[in-house]
C-alpha cells in the first residue's frame, strides 16, 4: 500500500476516534454513543418552522384517553406556551 | 417550568404536549432513568402512552394542561419537537417563539424572558429547602 493511502487511512481513523470521544462526552459514556446514534439521531430534526409561520395544528388526546382536542383550539385570546416532552 | 407557569398563568395559556419517549427501556435507556425509577418501554399504542403520561402527572402532581400526541406522532412531526422543545404561539395563531432542540438547547429561561418582556419580570427569593422538580425529559 502506498504511503499516501496509509496516511489517509491513519488520519481517517484518528478523526473517527476523535468523533467517538466527543460523542462519548456528549452522550455520557461510550455505551450511550450507540444509543444516541441508533435511537436519538434519526428522530432529532431541526424543523422548518420559523417565527411568524402559522402554528401547525394537531389533534391531541386528553389524559382520560378518550377525549380529543386540537392545539389550535387553545390559541386565540392569549399567547399559548407549548411544552413538548416525555417522562423518560 | 411549573414556576414559570405559576408566574404567568394569568397572562398566557400553557399546554404540555406529551410525545414519544426519549429514553425508553427498549431503546436508549440512561442510568438516570434507572436511578429515578422512570423505566418504560416505548409505547406501541396510544393507550400505553396515555398510561405513562398519567403516571407522570401523578408522580409530580403536575398542574399544567396536558395533551397527548397520537401514536402516529402527528404533533411531534409538525413541530419537530422530539425529545423536548418549547414554542410560543401568539394571539394570531403564529409562532412567536421557537425554542432550540432539546436537550442541549432546551431553555426554560428563554420562555421566561419572552413572557417577562411582555408582562414584566417576576422575581423569587431562593427556596428554603429543595422541592421535587416536575420536568419532562430533564434527565442527562
Amino acid at each position: 500500500m502506498s504511503p499516501f493511502w496509509k496516511w489517509t487511512i491513519a488520519v481517517f481513523l484518528v478523526l473517527l476516534l476523535a468523533a467517538f470521544l466527543v460523542l462519548s462526552k456528549m452522550a455520557g459514556s461510550p455505551r450511550d454513543v450507540y444509543g444516541m446514534v441508533r435511537y436519538a439521531l434519526p428522530h432529532m430534526h431541526r424543523g422548518s418552522l420559523k417565527i411568524g409561520d402559522d402554528a401547525p395544528d394537531a389533534r391531541l388526546v386528553a389524559l382520560d384517553g378518550s377525549d380529543h382536542f386540537h392545539i389550535r383550539e387553545r390559541t386565540g385570546g392569549r399567547p399559548l406556551v407549548l411544552i413538548f416532552g416525555s417522562f423518560t | 417550568m411549573v414556576q414559570i407557569y405559576d408566574d404567568y398563568k394569568d397572562h398566557a395559556d400553557f399546554l404540555t404536549v406529551y410525545v414519544r419517549e426519549a429514553h425508553p427501556t427498549d431503546e436508549w435507556q440512561m442510568k438516570s432513568n434507572v436511578k429515578d425509577d422512570v423505566c418504560y418501554a416505548q409505547p406501541k399504542t396510544l393507550r400505553q402512552r396515555v398510561a405513562i403520561a398519567n403516571d407522570f402527572i401523578k408522580r409530580f402532581n403536575y398542574p399544567i394542561a396536558f395533551g397527548i400526541d397520537d401514536i402516529t406522532n402527528a404533533a411531534n412531526d409538525a413541530y419537530s419537537a422530539w425529545p423536548e422543545r418549547f414554542y410560543i404561539i401568539d394571539e394570531s395563531g403564529r409562532v412567536a417563539y421557537r425554542g432550540g432542540m432539546g436537550p442541549f438547547h432546551y431553555d426554560p429561561d428563554e420562555v421566561r424572558a419572552w413572557l417577562a418582556a411582555r408582562y414584566g419580570a417576576v422575581r423569587h427569593d431562593a427556596p428554603a429547602s429543595p422541592r421535587p422538580v416536575a420536568s419532562l425529559s430533564s434527565r442527562k
